[in-house]
């Protein structure tokens, strides 16, 4: 990490987010601390007075026997923090400890702190004064030092408590920040390097269930799909190029040599009919291109109404009977299932996605073979089928076939621009239905299945590109 | 002689229209922008209106569309549009367009078209029987003959043939009988249809007389007695 990233750490939101909950804890513990404080005080103080008057003699008690109490403990306990004294009128030292008198009684008869000079530095007291009617001053005190000391360990305690957490706390933030910082670190790299083109780059994940790994799996799913659409897109461009400058140039070369070598009016008109007949071919692989996108765009939702999938599937074999016939392939309609067959699409499209299904079976089967268009209303959902007993498409071309310009080695001597599957893979996504391709040994058999529990009928299926597989899911419930 | 007026802001594919209608047999006349185009149509008599949906200067295709039909003028209208989403053709059919032509277009397809606009404007026929040539078509009792042989027909073949004779003597497009014999739409058919067109074709013309369907430059067909 540079030194840069080290000035941006407190920007950082771990970071931020790890000294606001110190500062929290901070708060928390002292407000906790000086609760525990003045509690332990008040009790210290309680315990102090409540000694204090205790030991405080009764008024009745007569001065002679209070001087003999006094001196009696004075010789018990010569420890000097419990101290019994008593003082003449003019503050002289008559008995017990010989502490000098306070300069300062606030109060008779009740506690007070006061200090006064003595030799072993203890000077803090709290005591309880009485003053008799001969004038004498009877005077319980304790030395306060030993809650002093307690005070101070308390406080000390606390502070270094405080400051150890609030190092331990900082050094945590610091060390979140930094793993956060690095970890943001590497998914922007990584967004740089998939932004200057190198898209088979994936956000890092460390393969835990993380936020931020939560964040980069779905990241890296996206990229999935761009890259894929990229790769689709490129394949488009290249078949354009191929696709569209075959003809160009047949239809150029053909137009100057009509203008180098033609004499006679008949020889133009030839070329010039050539060339209409590659424009042609042009503007219709043209079109179907722009159909592909118009219809994968979502933009075909004008035209959608209630649809019988029977009547339009009974239209596409009767249309292209007489097609079948002439290469001897008995062509069959057949409806399994219970009524309706009905759902919102575009009557049109749906007719032109199972016209190309049929004119490519055709195409594929040989003669005295058998197509079979099916729909079926079944549990699973409304579909059509169009089986025949064809040369089939194998199991690892199943995904390229609906990619745009796709030809097949086995068709490549056939009519037709690769544009047929990608458009019916189309009109099937816009319609909320899976296009399934399976051996039917011989032949295949791709089906258009729409799920009963496809979502809203008018649900536009964007992004989601084919999926490879066995199964070829033309749409994804989202 | 008909008289046709086309709204088309690009001067070259406006002369290109032109000279192809021209050559068809109809009188034809130009306007560069919406606001002539609709001056024009409001001020003189035209059989029938070519207009480009995108038109500069603020009123378009749609808006000299809708101000037509709003004075209650009911000229047939196609409308020509670089736009091929089907949207937009619902949109100018609905704003009262009679017909749509995606551009690129080959004009045998507009001349037929325009044709079928034209003529249909003459009003509804009412014939029982449908006769061209020695060809004859029952409506009621949908039997065909030629000749007076009955001639044994699929509903199919019989629809298209129908369309052809209604049509009798007008080109029709490859596109226009998809429509209107099959009721679907779309801009590139395949060509089955002429496979369609060989079966009746077989089945209507008998040995030895001249032919009654004719191809047309490849992509359209027409219906004709012999002369």
């Amino acid at each position: 990490m540079s030194f840069m990233r080290l000035i941006d750490l407190p920007r950082t939101s771990s970071f931020r987010l790890a000294l606001l909950f110190l500062a929290l804890f901070g708060i928390s513990s002292a407000v906790l601390f000086g609760f525990l404080y003045l509690r332990t005080q008040q009790f210290l103080l309680l315990h102090v007075d409540t000694w204090l008057i205790r030991e405080a003699p009764e008024p009745q008690v007569r001065v002679p026997e209070i001087v003999r109490r006094f001196d009696a403990h004075l010789v018990a306990n010569p420890d000097r923090d419990h101290v019994f004294a008593l003082y003449d009128g003019r503050g002289q030292h008559l008995a017990g400890d010989p502490l000098p008198m306070p300069t300062r009684i606030p109060v008779y008869d009740q506690p007070f702190d006061f200090r006064v000079p003595v030799e072993n530095g203890r000077t803090r007291f709290r005591g309880i004064a009485h003053r008799l009617q001969g004038g004498e001053l009877v005077l319980v005190a304790q030395n306060m030092y030993e809650t002093r000391e307690f005070d101070e360990a308390f406080v000390n305690a606390a502070l270094w408590c405080g400051v150890l957490t609030m190092t331990l706390g900082l050094a945590g933030a610091l060390i979140v920040g930094a793993g956060t910082v690095r970890r943001f670190d590497a998914v922007a790299l990584a967004i740089q390097r998939i932004v200057s083109g190198d898209l088979s780059r994936r956000l890092p994940s460390h393969g835990t269930s993380g936020d931020l790994d939560r964040l980069a799996h779905v990241v890296n799913g996206m990229l999935d799909d761009i890259e894929r659409l990229m790769q689709d897109v490129k394949g488009v461009c290249d078949g354009i190029a191929h696709d569209l400058r075959t003809p160009l140039t047949r239809m150029l070369a053909g137009l100057e040599r009509a203008r180098r070598r033609a004499s006679s009016t008949d020889e133009y008109a030839t070329a010039i009919d050539d060339a209409i007949v590659e424009m042609r071919s042009v503007l219709k692989t043209f079109s179907a291109l722009l159909r592909i996108a118009e219809v994968e765009d979502g933009a075909r939702h004008a035209g959608f109404s209630i649809v019988d999938l029977e009547t339009v599937a009974r239209d596409v074999t009767e249309f292209y009977e007489p097609l079948a016939d002439e290469k001897d392939i008995v062509l069959s309609f057949a409806c399994a299932g219970a009524p309706p067959f009905a759902m919102n699409g575009d009557s049109s499209l749906l007719f032109e996605a199972i016209g190309n299904l049929v004119d490519n079976a055709i195409k594929f089967t040989p003669p005295r073979g058998r197509i079979a268009v099916d729909v079926t209303h079944r549990p699973d959902g409304l579909g059509v089928s169009v089986t025949d007993t064809g040369i089939g498409i194998g199991a690892g071309e199943r995904e390229a076939v609906l990619r745009r310009f796709h030809r097949s080695e086995k068709s490549r001597h056939t009519p037709g621009n690769g544009l047929g599957l990608s458009l019916v893979a189309a009109v099937a996504r816009l319609h909320g239905m899976s296009l399934t391709i399976e051996d039917a040994v011989p032949g295949c058999r791709v089906a258009l299945l729409r799920p009963l529990s496809s979502p809203r009928e008018d649900q536009q299926f964007r992004g989601k590109d084919i999926m490879a597989g066995e199964i070829l899911r033309a749409s994804k419930a989202s | 002689m008909t008289r046709v007026l086309v709204i088309e802001d690009d001067a070259q594919t406006a002369a290109e229209i032109a000279a192809a209608l021209g050559d068809h047999g109809y009188q034809v006349e130009c306007a560069g922008t919406g606001r002539e185009g609709l001056l024009k149509a409001a001020t003189e008599s035209f059989e029938a209106v070519v207009l480009d949906r995108m038109l500069p200067d603020g009123l378009d295709g749609l808006g000299v569309l809708t101000t037509l039909r709003a004075t209650g003028n009911e000229v047939p209208v196609l409308v020509l549009s670089a736009l091929s989403g089907v949207d937009e053709r619902v949109r100018g059919l609905k704003a009262g367009g009679d017909d749509y032509l995606i551009k690129p277009f080959e004009f045998l397809e507009l001349t037929a078209r325009l044709d079928v606009l034209v003529r249909r404007r003459a009003g509804p026929q009412r014939e029982v029987v449908l006769r061209v040539g020695t060809l004859e078509m029952d409506l009621l009792t949908r039997t065909v003959r030629r000749s007076g042989q009955p001639i044994d027909l699929l509903p199919r073949e019989y629809r298209l043939l129908e369309y052809l004779m209604r049509h009798a003597g007008q080109v029709v497009t490859r596109t226009m009988m998809f429509e209107e014999v099959w009721h679907y739409h779309y801009d590139e058919p395949t060509n089955v249809i002429d496979v369609h067109v060989g079966k009746l074709r077989r089945k209507i013309e008998l040995p030895g007389t001249a032919p009654l369907i004719h191809t047309v430059r490849g992509s359209g067909y027409v219906l004709h007695a012999p002369d």
